[in-house]
């Protein structure tokens, strides 16, 4: 038997998210593989009369085990050991789009019992109706692939088959998930719109090519430490920036050509009560904002990915073609505007993340308290992880705010939830965004979002959960304390 | 050279329609074209390759890594 293998050429396209069709079709290979071993571990442990199907019917025994969610019920099965009695039964009807000659079909998983090893409470079986709106979603979401992302699309048609319809979270737009048991299955909510469904498909796309690839090669050395991810709000290991990076490699490639595609007509703009046609369009600007916003990041998980030690001579080869095929786009220019709220919005998550997950021991905080008092240089205190952080995203009215501006949506009226200092921040007006924030602050000071707010707009975002517990602790001027703190 | 993608790629090894030049290969062999019979019987050699691809499997069930990765447009 040969081992499964990739060219290094290959290997490095597959890390720059450009699989030829030829690595495609390896991984494939190998997730085929992979199920066929998980199935022979239950044959040998629970001989069962059904898999005797395969002499009888040698393809339809290979279409049933191809299937993405018999790789979840065959890892489910032996990892509950000793569970016997069911089998899989894939059901369920199919969505089919196509687009000039290239079709993508996936079967739409909504009855057999594997749909609920994906992560997310998927909805119990769809109405006609509801199917429908899958199928109408489908169609122009495809339309897009295809005629603006033709290799994103040639990928999706390669790698998803499945897509499970799961129960929306209110405090999300849109969720979805991979398991990494189920190579190209998709959870998915319905999505918002057509565009929406197309970066949600090409999102876990990646996620499931990056699943089959640490299958075959060892991408990472353990343990995995803990850190910032730009995607969540908990503390992620090295495994979970990766597959963040992966993932919005190809986001970032969807909305880096979207910035730039023709947008609606000028007739269509007029009706539609659009903005003049030498402004730039808030399609192009959500796309623009986009682009900026998840370069920087992607490029930030990969630097700190290849500079952090925990790859594998593999992983450093896979990661540093990720970051080669981002770092062009980093130079390529975005409206100031644009850049400027990209940039607030990731500082934003970042700062917000610190404040949620790293706490200062007592000590520390005394002796902090101490070089305050006495008027000397703030000493070397290293903040620690809050320990027995959960999955966690939550939702941003700051972020809320500013896509409504991007997008050019009115603002909330007064007496909504847009506070005075987020007015001031989002048109620039960063001297009058501080007073509101440090007001806000004297009134509540441990109000995060405000703390958040004041770093940005101070520029003094250095450990600001120090800041905000020198501040709580000696009750400072919040001012003071972050210039302080970040040695200003 | 052979194996585990833990070892910077070297020589000349052309892979199966792949250009010659350094490759990556994996521990894991290619069992796709096996019939389920033929690789149970396959799989009672302990010392074997697919011995070796067995056991990562098990290592991989037991720490899938990132088991569930995901999207949420709260961001």
């Amino acid at each position: 038997m040969n081992r499964h293998r990739l060219s290094d050429t290959a290997f490095a396209a597959l890390g720059a998210g450009h699989p030829s069709a030829a690595t495609l079709a390896e991984l494939r290979r190998a997730q085929f593989g992979k199920h066929l071993l998980l199935l022979g571990e239950i044959a040998r442990a629970e001989p069962d009369p059904w898999y005797a199907t395969e002499r009888a019917d040698p393809a339809g025994f290979r279409c049933l085990v191809a299937d993405p969610l018999f790789g979840a019920w065959a890892a489910d099965r032996l990892r509950r050991d000793g569970h016997r009695g069911d089998r899989p039964e894939p059901g369920g009807r199919w969505l089919t789009a196509q687009e000039q000659d290239l079709t993508i079909r996936l079967r739409l998983a909504d009855s057999e019992p594997a749909r609920h090893l994906l992560g997310l409470p998927p909805t119990g079986p769809l109405s006609d109706a509801e199917a429908g709106e899958w199928q109408r979603c489908l169609t122009p979401a495809w339309r897009l692939l295809v005629t603006r992302h033709r290799p994103a699309a040639e990928a999706l048609a390669a790698v998803l088959s499945c897509l499970v319809p799961v129960q929306s979270d209110p405090a999300a737009r849109g969720i979805s998930a991979t398991s990494a048991d189920a190579f190209g299955a998709v959870a998915m909510s319905v999505p918002e719109d057509a565009t929406a469904l197309a970066v949600g498909l090409l999102h876990e796309a990646q996620h499931s090519i990056l699943n089959a690839t640490t299958y075959l090669f060892d991408l990472l050395e353990i343990p995995h430490p803990l850190g910032y991810s730009p995607w969540r709000d908990d503390p992620r290991p090295a495994a979970g920036l990766l597959h963040g990076a992966y993932a919005y490699l190809a986001v970032t490639r969807f909305w880096r050509a979207e910035r730039a595609a023709p947008q609606a007509t000028a007739a269509q703009r007029a009706a539609e009560k659009q903005p003049a046609e030498d402004q730039q369009q808030p399609g192009n600007r959500l796309a623009a904002f986009e682009f900026a916003r998840w370069r920087e990041a992607v490029a930030d998980v990969a630097d700190r990915l290849l500079a952090g030690g925990n790859l594998t001579a593999a992983g450093r080869r896979f990661v540093g073609a990720l970051r080669d095929e981002v770092g062009p786009w980093l130079a390529e220019p975005v409206d100031p505007q644009i850049e400027r709220l990209a940039r607030a919005a990731n500082a934003d998550h970042r700062l917000r993340w610190r404040l949620r997950n790293l706490i200062l021991d007592p000590d520390d905080a005394a002796r902090l308290a101490r070089a305050w008092r006495a008027g000397a240089p703030p000493p070397d205190v290293t903040p620690r992880l809050v320990p027995g952080t959960r999955r966690a995203l939550e939702r941003s009215l700051r972020l809320d705010l500013i896509h409504a501006t991007v997008k050019g949506d009115p603002p909330p009226q007064p007496g909504g939830r847009r506070t005075a200092g987020d007015a001031a921040f989002l048109r620039g007006d960063h001297g009058t965004a501080e007073s509101a924030y440090v007001d806000r602050l004297f009134a509540a000071p441990d109000d995060d979002a405000a703390w958040t707010g004041l770093a940005l707009v101070t520029g003094h975002a250095d450990r600001l959960e120090c800041g905000k517990a020198l501040t709580m602790r000696e009750q400072t001027h919040p001012v003071a304390a972050l210039r302080w703190i970040s040695g200003a | 050279m052979a194996l585990t993608g833990k070892d910077i790629p070297s020589g000349a090894a052309p892979g199966d329609g792949e250009p010659v030049g350094p490759e990556w290969r994996s521990d894991m062999v290619d069992v796709s074209g096996l019939s389920l019979s033929d690789l149970v019987e396959l799989t009672k050699d302990q010392d074997s390759a697919l011995a070796l691809s067995l056991r990562r499997l098990a290592n991989d069930l037991t720490d899938p890594g990132e088991p569930i990765a995901g999207f949420n447009s709260a961001l």
